[in-house]
C-alpha cells in the first residue's frame, strides 16, 4: 500500500473517504502521443467513462489523477513532474501506451524518459494505442485498489502446452548477430554518378558548371532531377553567393553524414529554386568534407537564410560549429540535460546499451 | 433567584418562538411530543420558527444544498444524454448516479488545499467564504408564502443590490491567486458584469412597474395570469442576463476551462474550489427564485392541507428547480460565444430588449388606465 491509498486508509472517516475518491477520479490528461485519440474515444459516446464518475478534466490543480499519454521525452518529464506536483493529495498516474513502459517504438532513444523514474505510476495500459477498455479497465482496477488497499494485475495469460502429436524438435534458429556498431572500413559515397537515369540532364548540369567555375571539384548527375557538386570548406560561401544569383534562392535541407573512422564529416547542403523557372524542379546538393575533430563550417545563412533553423538543430545533434550563426553555442531543439552531440556515432547512451554489443 | 430567572427567560423565549411556527400537519404529531420534552423543545422551536426555517431549511441553506447537488449531476446527466452518453451512473446505479455531485464533494472535501507561494493568502482562503454573505443575505428578503426572514416593501430591489455583490468577491479571488490565467478571468468577469447588470436590472424595473410594487407578497398576490403571459419581453431579457450572469454555457467566459482554465478560480484546488465552483450555481438559485416571484406566480399552487404551511414553499422550490433545469439544458445545446461578441450582444439587443420591456410594462398601465 503506497501513501497515496494508505491516507485514504486512516482514520474515523475512511469509508466516506475512500467512497468520495473511488467515484470522483478527475484525470487529466498530458498528451504527448496519439494514445490521446484512444482517450478521447474512452470518454466519448461508445465508452462513455463518465458512467464511472471519471471526468476528463483540463486543469492539474482540480484534479486527483494524470493520465500520461505517450512517450515522455526529458523536455516532458520536467513537465509530467511539475504537473504531479501541481495536484493536491490523494493522486494518482495511469500511463497509457507501451511507450510509458519501456520506450515503446523510441526504445533505447537518446531523449527517452521512463516515466515510473519521474512518478510514482499506479497502473499501465500496454497497447500501441491501448483501447478505451483497456484505459477504463485502468480506472475499475484503481478504483478496487482504493476500497480494498491492494493493487492487482487485472490480466494474466494462462500458459499451456501443445498436446497431441509431438513434432520433432528442429534446432533453434539463431539469431543472425547484430550489425557491429562501427564497421570496419566503410566506403561512404555520398555522390556516385548515374548519368544514365537523367540522361537529358548533361545540358544543366553544364550550366551549373559554368556558374560554379573553378570553385567547384566536380559536378556529377546521381539521377533525375539530382546533381552533386563538391566544393572546398574554403570556396564554400562563394559558391553559395554564385548559386544565389543564379536563381538557387533557398535550401531545401542540411544534412551531415559522420564518417568516425576517417576523421570526417560530409556537410551537404541541398538548394533549390523557386523563382527560376528553369531549376524549379532540379536539387542541387553541395557536398564539402571537413574535419570531424575540429568541427568548423562557414555558415550559409547570409547567403540562404533557410539554413538557419537547420544549422543550429545540426549544431545540437553533430556539435559542428557552424561560423557566423547566432545560435551556436546553445541547445536549439533538445533539452538542456540531453547529452551532447546524440547523433554522433560514436556516441554512447548512458543506460540500457545492448545495440550491436560490444 | 437565578434559577427562577432563567427560567422564566427560556419561557419568554420558547412563548416567542412558538408563537410563530411553521405548522405541518402532518409531523404535528411528533412536534408535540418533542414540545414536551425540556431544552429539546426550544431546538425546536428555534429550527421550525419561520425565519431561521426559511434561512436553513427551506429555500435557504438546505434547499441550496440539495439544487446544488442536483443541478451538477442534472446538467452532466443532460449534458451526456445530448452527447449519446450515459452520464454518471455506476455510483447509484438503481437511482441512475444522483449521488454522484455529493461523490465528487467528498472527494474534494478530503483533498489537500495548496496555497502556493505567489497568492496573497490571507484573501486567498478569505474570499471564497466571505462570498457566501452575498448568497445567503438575499435569501432573507425572498419570501416564500408565509414563511419568510425580512419582510420589506423593497424586498426585491434589495435582493437584486445584493446579489449584484457577488462579482466583486469573484474577482477579489483572481487578484488574490496572483496567476496569469486568475487575472484574465477577473478582467472578463468585470466586463461580463456591466455588460448584464444594466439589462437585468431594467427589466426588473420593468416588472415592478407593471406591478406597481417591489414587495413580493403584493406581486404575487396581484398575478391573476402569469408575469411571463404580461410581459415577455422582461422574460426575455431576464433570461438571457442569467445565462449571463451565472456564467452558463453559451456565456461562460470568465471561467472558460479550455480557454483560461477557470480564470479566477485557477488556483483553487479541494474544498475551497468546491465552494468557489458552487458560487454561480447560488447565484442562479437566488436569479430563478426571483424570476419565479414574478413571472411563475411565486408560491401560488394547489393547497395541500397536510403540509400547511411547507406547501408554498416547496411550490416555490420547485417552480425554481425547474426553471433551473431549463437554464442547464443551454450548457448542452449551445457553444461559447466570444467576449466582444457577448459584449457587443449585451449592450445592442440586450439593452434594448430590456427598454423594450419597460416601454411594454408602460403600454400596459396607460392602456389599463392605472
Amino acid at each position: 500500500m503506497d501513501e497515496m491509498v494508505e491516507f485514504l486508509h486512516q482514520g474515523m472517516l475512511s469509508l466516506i473517504k475512500r467512497w468520495g475518491t473511488k467515484w470522483s477520479i478527475w484525470p487529466t490528461h498530458l498528451v504527448t502521443a496519439c494514445c490521446g485519440v484512444e482517450l478521447a474515444h474512452a470518454f466519448a459516446s461508445g465508452y462513455d467513462g463518465e458512467r464511472l464518475g471519471v471526468l476528463n478534466f483540463g486543469m492539474a490543480r482540480q484534479t486527483n489523477c494524470i493520465v500520461v499519454e505517450g512517450a515522455i521525452t526529458r523536455k516532458m518529464a520536467r513537465i509530467l513532474k511539475i504537473t504531479y506536483e501541481q495536484m493536491p493529495d490523494p493522486k494518482f498516474v495511469i500511463v497509457m501506451g507501451v511507450c510509458g513502459i519501456k520506450g515503446g517504438l523510441f526504445w533505447n532513444g537518446y531523449h527517452m524518459v521512463k516515466p515510473y523514474e519521474v512518478v510514482p505510476v499506479k497502473y499501465f495500459a500496454p497497447g500501441c494505442p491501448p483501447t478505451p477498455e483497456s484505459l477504463l479497465r485502468c480506472f475499475r482496477a484503481l478504483q478496487d485498489e482504493i476500497t480494498t488497499g491492494v493493487g492487482k494485475n487485472t490480466i494474466s495469460f494462462q500458459s499451456s502446452k501443445p498436446s497431441g502429436e509431438v513434432k520433432k524438435r528442429k534446432r533453434p534458429k539463431r539469431v543472425p548477430p547484430s550489425p557491429k556498431y562501427i564497421a570496419k572500413n566503410p566506403s561512404v559515397i555520398v555522390d556516385v554518378e548515374r548519368v544514365e537515369k537523367w540522361e537529358d540532364g548533361e545540358e544543366i548540369r553544364r550550366e551549373i558548371e559554368e556558374i560554379l567555375g573553378d570553385l567547384a571539384e566536380s559536378v556529377k548527375i546521381t539521377g533525375k532531377n539530382r546533381i552533386s557538386v563538391r566544393i572546398g570548406v574554403e570556396n564554400f560561401f562563394d559558391a553559395g553567393l554564385r548559386l544565389k544569383e543564379s536563381g538557387f534562392d533557398h535550401v531545401k535541407s542540411v544534412n551531415i553524414v559522420d564518417v568516425p573512422h576517417e576523421g570526417k564529416f560530409i556537410v551537404e547542403y541541398v538548394v533549390s529554386s523557386y523563382l527560376n523557372e528553369r531549376y524549379v524542379s532540379l536539387l542541387l546538393t553541395l557536398i564539402s568534407e571537413i574535419d570531424r575533430v575540429d568541427a568548423h563550417f562557414p555558415s550559409m545563412i547570409e547567403v540562404w537564410q533557410s539554413a538557419d533553423y537547420l544549422e543550429r538543430e545540426l549544431h545540437d545533434l553533430f556539435g559542428v560549429w557552424f561560423d557566423g550563426n547566432p545560435g551556436m553555442g546553445r541547445n536549439f531543439l533538445i533539452a538542456p540535460d540531453t547529452p551532447k552531440n546524440p547523433l554522433r556515432k560514436d556516441f554512447k547512451i548512458p543506460q540500457d546499451v545492448y545495440v550491436g554489443g560490444v | 433567584m437565578a434559577e427562577s430567572a432563567l427560567f422564566v427567560l427560556v419561557e419568554k423565549i420558547l412563548e416567542t418562538l412558538t408563537s410563530n411556527m411553521v405548522s405541518i400537519p402532518l409531523i404535528d404529531p411528533l412536534i408535540k411530543m418533542l414540545m414536551k420534552i425540556p431544552a429539546v423543545n426550544v431546538i425546536v422551536a428555534f429550527v421550525l420558527w419561520k425565519p431561521i426555517f426559511h434561512v436553513l431549511i427551506l429555500p435557504g441553506l438546505l434547499g441550496l444544498t440539495l439544487v446544488l447537488l442536483f443541478m451538477i449531476y442534472f446538467e452532466r446527466k443532460i449534458t451526456a444524454r445530448v452527447q449519446w452518453r450515459v452520464g454518471p451512473k455506476e455510483v447509484s446505479r438503481r437511482t441512475g448516479g444522483v449521488i454522484q455531485a455529493l461523490a465528487d464533494g467528498m472527494r474534494y472535501l478530503f483533498q489537500e488545499v495548496i496555497v502556493h507561494r505567489d497568492a496573497h493568502g490571507f484573501y486567498f482562503l478569505q474570499f471564497p467564504l466571505i462570498s457566501f454573505l452575498p448568497v445567503l443575505l438575499p435569501l432573507l428578503f425572498i419570501p416564500a408564502g408565509s414563511v419568510w426572514g425580512i419582510r420589506s416593501v423593497y424586498a426585491i430591489p434589495i435582493a437584486l443590490a445584493l446579489i449584484s455583490l457577488i462579482p466583486v468577491f469573484i474577482i477579489g479571488m483572481g487578484w488574490a491567486s496572483n496567476n496569469k490565467f486568475a487575472f484574465i478571468g477577473s478582467v472578463r468577469e468585470a466586463f461580463m458584469y456591466f455588460a448584464y447588470e444594466i439589462p437585468l436590472l431594467i427589466a426588473f424595473l420593468a416588472m415592478i412597474l407593471l406591478y406597481q410594487t417591489a414587495d413580493p407578497f403584493e406581486i404575487v398576490e396581484r398575478q391573476s395570469i402569469p408575469g411571463i403571459l404580461l410581459n415577455p419581453l422582461a422574460f426575455l431579457a431576464i433570461f438571457i442576463s442569467i445565462l449571463i450572469a451565472t456564467s452558463r454555457l453559451p456565456f461562460d467566459i470568465p471561467e472558460a476551462d479550455q480557454e483560461v482554465a477557470f480564470g479566477p478560480y485557477v488556483e483553487y484546488s479541494g474544498i475551497v474550489f468546491g465552494l468557489v465552483m458552487s458560487l454561480p450555481y447560488e447565484k442562479l438559485y437566488l436569479l430563478s427564485l426571483l424570476s419565479v416571484i414574478l413571472f411563475f406566480g411565486g408560491w401560488k399552487g394547489p393547497e395541500i392541507p397536510l403540509l400547511g404551511d411547507l406547501a408554498p414553499v416547496l411550490w416555490i422550490f420547485i417552480k425554481a428547480v425547474i426553471f433551473m433545469c431549463v437554464v442547464a439544458l443551454a450548457r448542452s445545446i449551445y457553444a461559447r460565444y466570444r467576449l466582444d461578441q457577448t459584449l457587443k450582444m449585451s449592450w445592442s439587443v440586450l439593452i434594448t430588449l430590456s427598454f423594450a420591456s419597460l416601454l411594454l410594462s408602460a403600454g400596459w398601465l396607460a392602456w389599463l388606465g392605472l
